[in-house]
């Protein structure tokens, strides 16, 4: 049986000359890597607040070929872990490219369709999901969003897989008076609701049970008009 | 048909007719039928609401007779009359608790002459009935706090005897927790009265309060009694001072507790007089602020409340605006609004009543029912009346139709913090419940109506404030966040 290796056995002392060689090759191709990411993040930071602000995120999708509001920039973001709406710090950036294993732009921009499988495994998209929710969350401390913005959220990371759904929710939420503004319950009930209702007889909801209020009226509302 | 006109001749007939072929059942699904749509009529009428009371209570006597007369008194029939009454009854929320609780006042109070002591027990078991059937009751004991304390605080009561009946049976209907605060009203009027007498015996009030000046002080518990809005009012010094002498008296007999005045609910009498003769005019407080050259303050219904232990309230409002006019002959309704410190609103409202009613104390400038920024008042020197004593604070006992559409919000204010509590203990209890199941423990603990909808709102609102949170693995189940 081969000897797996393991990072925190002791070294074989037989081998260990080339683990040490493999490692500070490695270890000098990981401090390149992370020099060069870090240079592509100057390239592109505020020098004042040494942050990529919304005019370097620009820039940066510019170069990338891919529009600002383009749902992949999110996708970056979330990869990320991006805490702040329009801006990443380097810790962020760090992050992100290198588990991207992008120091370049050309590699970066390389690595997006890869992203984008990679979030839109259902595993990964609920969490995902969640992370538009609170990425669009500006002030300290806020808990819901505005319709108009989260119809654009719908939009964006939505309206790829349930068009139908978000076209007809966000056409509601536009026209009803009772909400103005949507927090994280509802917003995650909407994606559970995408998922497991039928569309567009929604033949199996139940007001009874815990639905989001939101959506027993979303419902109605949707009904009242087939009639 | 035959219901309507009363035809309990052919009403036996088919009564009878219908239990030998055992059709029994159809007749009694037309009663209830009958009784849904005809009560239905009644309580729907908005136009018709003064008289929803009235109607209810003769459409419930007709049918009792009816049920005695033809229906030989059966027992399944009686239960059919009532579900049918529940029902109808409870088709509009809160207005016909509303209107029985105006129904009761206007009964209980003094005026109803013609009205023989039994014919008022009769009407008051009647009404029982009635109230019986509601579901909300506690828009109902909101309404019936409301008048009860004014009729108390006011002097209107008809009779004790009768308000102390109505307080027992309501008593045996929803138990004590019920009419607790009602009772304790009643003990804070009592002892507000030997509280009076030994204030008048008292040292403080021979020596300080100047002769000619009578004053009754009503002490109130804070919490049995309704919750009045702080008037702000700059009393006239001499008010001021009277309060004082009460309060060292009240606080050298019991000590520790703290008192505050009401000032919403005080009258007075005071003797004013005018160049044709002299008069006395009983006005509010806030009327007193007004008028009066030579105006001695005859009598003074003031009311104090405490923080800890009491309260009251009082309508201090017609005698400070009229009292302004001991020193000047004409001023503006912004000099009185300065110095008086009423709220507009409300000090329109008073003006009003000194100036552009039938009683005219004061004189307009220029004339009009409306009270406008620009208007002045002066004393009015003309003024006569036929009678000595004249009323002139009819404001206090109307209520408006923001006072009452208040009370209702309150109670649904309170039926939501019943609902959050309701929520928040049962998780507490359970720690992880199904939706069905909450929903189903909530209609069993909660004793007012309510539709699941606004339950939904609530629990909703708890996650929001993160007392409870969705389940992850199965959104159906609500765990509880210590």
């Amino acid at each position: 049986m081969p000897r797996t290796a393991s990072k925190k056995g002791p070294a074989n002392s037989s081998s260990s000359s080339a683990v040490d060689l493999f490692r500070s090759a490695s270890g000098k191709a990981a401090t390149k890597e992370l020099e060069r990411i870090d240079q592509l993040y100057y390239s592109y930071a505020n020098n004042l607040s040494g942050m990529i602000d919304p005019e370097g995120i620009e820039s940066l999708c510019s170069d990338l070929k891919v529009d600002h509001t383009d749902v992949r920039i999110l996708m970056l973001a979330w990869k990320m872990q991006a805490e702040k709406q329009g801006y990443f710090t380097l810790e962020e950036w760090r992050k992100g490219l290198k588990a991207l294993r992008a120091d370049t732009i050309i590699k970066l921009k390389k690595a997006l369709p890869e992203l984008e499988k990679e979030v839109r495994r259902p595993s990964n998209y609920v969490e995902f999901y969640s992370y538009a929710f609170r990425y669009c969350l500006t002030e300290e401390k806020q808990k819901s969003i505005d319709i108009e913005s989260i119809c654009e959220l719908l939009e964006l990371v939505l309206g790829l897989q349930f068009r139908p759904q978000v076209d007809l929710f966000v056409q509601y939420l536009r026209t009803q008076i009772d909400y103005k503004v949507i927090n994280m319950d509802q917003w995650m009930g909407f994606y559970r609701f995408c998922q497991e209702i039928s569309f567009p007889d929604f033949s199996n909801y139940d007001a009874e049970l815990a639905w989001p209020l939101i959506l027993d009226n979303f419902v109605e509302w949707v009904r009242s008009k087939q009639t | 048909m035959l219901m309507d006109g009363n035809r309990t001749q052919d009403l036996r007939r088919m009564y009878t007719l219908f239990s030998r072929v055992n059709a029994l059942e159809s007749l009694r699904q037309a009663l209830s039928s009958y009784i849904r749509k005809t009560g239905q009529g009644i309580v729907m009428d908005e136009e018709k609401d003064k008289d929803m009371v009235f109607s209810l209570l003769e459409f419930k006597v007709s049918l009792d007779k009816i049920w005695e007369d033809s229906f030989s008194k059966n027992d399944v029939f009686c239960n059919t009359i009532k579900e049918a009454f529940e029902h109808l009854i409870n088709l509009r929320q809160n207005r016909p608790a509303e209107l029985i609780a105006k129904f009761l006042d206007e009964k209980l109070r003094a005026g109803n002459k013609g009205t023989s002591e039994e014919e008022l027990e009769g009407t008051l078991d009647k009404v029982l009935v009635l109230f019986r059937f509601i579901q909300g009751k506690d828009v109902f004991e909101a309404f019936y706090k409301k008048d009860l304390a004014k009729r108390l605080l006011l002097g209107k009561s008809a009779s004790i005897d009768a308000e102390k009946s109505m307080i027992s049976k309501l008593k045996t209907e929803c138990g004590s927790q019920f009419t607790n605060k009602l009772e304790g009203m009643f003990k804070d009027i009592e002892l507000s009265k030997e509280i009076n007498e030994s204030f008048k015996q008292s040292s403080q009030a021979r020596t300080k309060l100047p002769s000619g000046i009578e004053m009754s002080v009503h002490v109130l518990t804070t919490g049995y009694w309704p919750t009045y809005p702080p008037m702000d009012v700059c009393l006239p010094h001499e008010l001021n001072v009277y309060q004082d002498i009460f309060k060292e008296f009240y606080l050298s007999k019991y000590s520790g507790r703290r008192l505050m005045w009401q000032n919403s609910l005080g009258h007075c009498v005071l003797k004013a007089e005018f160049p044709k003769g002299k008069k006395e005019l009983a006005v509010s407080l806030f009327q007193v602020g007004c008028v009066l050259c030579s105006c001695m303050v005859a009598i003074l219904s003031m009311m104090f409340s405490s923080h800890s232990n009491h309260v009251n309230g009082q309508y201090v409002i017609q005698t400070v605006v009229l009292m302004l006019f001991n020193d000047a002959q004409k001023l503006s309704f912004q000099d009185i609004k300065d110095a008086t410190s009423i709220e507009d609103k409300e000090l329109r409202r008073t003006l009003q009543s000194l100036a552009c009613g039938k009683i005219r104390v004061l004189q307009k400038i220029p004339k009009g029912r409306e009270v406008d920024d620009n208007d002045s008042f002066m004393f009015n020197d003309g003024f006569t009346a036929p009678l000595y004593r004249i009323k002139v604070n009819a404001i206090q006992l109307k209520e408006t139709v923001e006072e009452n559409a208040s009370t209702t919000e309150r109670v649904f204010q309170d039926r939501q913090y019943q609902v959050d509590a309701a929520i928040v203990r049962i998780m507490k209890t359970r720690k992880v419940l199904s939706h069905t199941l909450l929903i189903t423990e909530l209609f069993q603990q909660l004793k007012f109506p309510i539709k699941p909808v606004d339950l939904k709102k609530r629990i909703e609102s708890l996650i929001d404030r993160e007392y409870l949170e969705r389940d992850k693995s199965n959104p159906q189940i609500y765990n509880y966040l210590a």
